[in-house]
């Protein structure tokens, strides 16, 4: 006997499906799986000869209502997985910040233009205290604008605010281990936190390190020690004897927590005790 | 296949993707379709009126826009929600598109849904292209065909573009699907290549499925 979306057919009769909405159509097609061994491909005829429908376009008009029903619930599904806005969040994050860098090295530009004795050497000139200079600076424009940046950085504090506390909700264990931002870069540049449960640690710690990852592939550079996990201060503050062995103890306890996180979606207390000893003592700490 | 002075178009209601006209008809950019770009580089293999094809790897429906143009029905596969969104309104505003959303090298999934084919077009990004294309190829009627479009760099980036089609190829003869043509997709798409596949049996769909064998 053969499973068709429109209903079961073999050899010598054929029962047809007794609705013909697409929902209970789309339903009944849930977690179906048809043998494709020494399979062949369903004809439409049956449909007719089993009295589900008549016409070619009948045939064709309904199959498409049920599939496009079936897609999409399929999606609806997906963007109520809630990961999904966590990551839209801190790639806005990152993209806040890029722009931002942007911004702030034409001002700086600009502003050397109206300050002739202006010079970057000696000084601290990163961020916000490039704009605190220029804000005293002459030009009016150039006040407005960076006026407007000021208030990018009010909205990027936020922003990170809110991922933090949405990290805490959704990837508890990770962001215990490497805070909310880096958590939620992990899912993020995984893809999803279902991709980063299922990513050996091997993996995890050289997220966000692609290019010098295939640079290594392909020409036998070193490897990268760490990529996006290196943004945790347990391992940048790490002796540089010491960073890679803290990188790889830290994705290692990582991909044990995304795997909690996503299969049981609770911080377990027990876990991070002995996660939290294993990366300090990676540090040499005791 | 349809022509104007040098310029593929296809038959259809124009604005699904901000495409161009000319004379009532749209433009096909061979730079955005990889499709296009095989019949710009001399493909023969023409879609016909009352084709049934098997379109892997529809992603936003912007090919699956012009093929449906030319054939009776498409049965487009697609796995990401995020194109999917943009396929289903594609599907909802042209006739014979059937827009599923599964994953390819599962087609045990939609196997209640797909009926045979007389063409099995496949582009997906999937390190596992040729695996696919063996897998889905039950669908074909007798005398289909599969178009194969390869990204080769999805498939190995540390080796030459020509190695790794030369070793799809012969992965592909030894799953019973032979080569009638290769096209390389310069100057449009860099390192991809059509192969324009038929599966040596060709005796019928359930005869064809003999040589599968599940799983990896």
């Amino acid at each position: 006997m053969s499973f068709y979306w429109f209903g079961e057919v073999s050899d010598d009769c054929c029962v047809p499906c007794q609705s013909r909405d697409p929902e209970s159509l789309s339903r009944r097609l849930e977690g179906i799986r048809v043998e494709m061994t020494n399979f062949t491909p369903l004809r439409w005829e049956m449909a007719v000869d089993c009295g589900f429908i008549s016409t070619r376009q009948e045939y064709l008009g309904l199959l498409r209502e049920v599939c496009m029903f079936r897609a999409d619930q399929q999606i609806s599904r997906d963007s109520q997985i809630p990961d999904r806005e966590l990551i839209q969040m801190v790639r806005m994050l990152d993209q806040i910040d890029e722009a931002v860098n942007l911004l702030t090295e034409r001002a700086v530009e600009w502003h050397a233009v109206l300050d002739p004795v202006f010079s970057r050497k000696y000084r601290e000139l990163r961020g916000k205290s490039a704009i605190d200079l220029i804000r005293q600076g002459e030009s009016a424009a150039l006040r407005e604008v960076v006026q407007e940046m000021e208030r990018i950085y009010v909205l990027r504090a936020s922003l990170a605010k809110e991922i933090s506390g949405l990290a805490e909700k959704i990837l508890p264990n990770c962001t215990a281990l490497a805070g909310g931002l880096v958590a939620a870069r992990l899912a993020s540049d995984a893809g999803s936190l279902a991709a980063l449960s299922r990513m050996p640690a091997s993996s995890i710690q050289v997220l966000g390190a692609r290019t010098a990852l295939f640079s290594h592939l392909r020409t036998g550079s070193s490897p990268p020690k760490h990529g996006i996990i290196y943004q945790h201060s347990r391992v940048h503050n790490a002796k540089r004897g010491r960073r890679g062995r803290v990188a790889r103890t830290l994705a290692a306890k990582l991909a044990i927590a995304a795997r909690i996180d996503w299969f049981r979606g609770a911080a377990d207390p027990a876990f991070l005790e002995v996660a939290q000893g294993a990366v300090n003592r990676a540090g040499g700490k005791p | 296949m349809i022509w104007i002075g040098g310029t593929l178009v296809s038959r259809g209601k124009g604005g699904v993707y901000g495409e161009r006209m000319i004379d009532g008809m749209r433009i096909w950019d061979p730079y955005r379709s990889k499709l296009a770009a095989y019949y710009y580089l001399g493909g023969t293999l023409d879609l016909l009126p009352e084709m049934r094809v098997l379109y892997l790897g529809a992603a936003n429906g912007t090919t699956v826009s012009h093929v449906a143009d030319y054939v009776e029905v498409v049965y487009a596969v697609e796995n990401a929600p995020r194109p999917m969104r943009d396929l289903l309104a594609v599907a909802g505003r042209r006739k014979w598109i059937i827009p599923i959303m599964a994953d390819a090298t599962v087609p045990e999934t939609y196997a209640s849904m797909v009926e045979g084919v007389h063409l099995i077009y496949q582009d997906v990004a999937h390190p596992g292209q040729v695996e696919i294309a063996s897998k889905n190829s039950p669908f074909l009627e007798p005398g289909g065909k599969i178009l194969l479009m390869l990204k080769t760099r999805s498939i190995d980036v540390r080796r030459s573009p020509e190695i790794v089609a030369e070793d799809a190829a012969l992965q592909l003869e030894s799953r019973g699907l032979f080569i009638e043509q290769l096209l390389w997709l310069a100057p449009y798409h860099k390192d991809h290549a059509a192969m324009l596949c038929r599966r040596e049996d060709g005796v019928s769909g359930a005869e064809g499925s003999n040589g599968y064998s599940p799983g990896k």
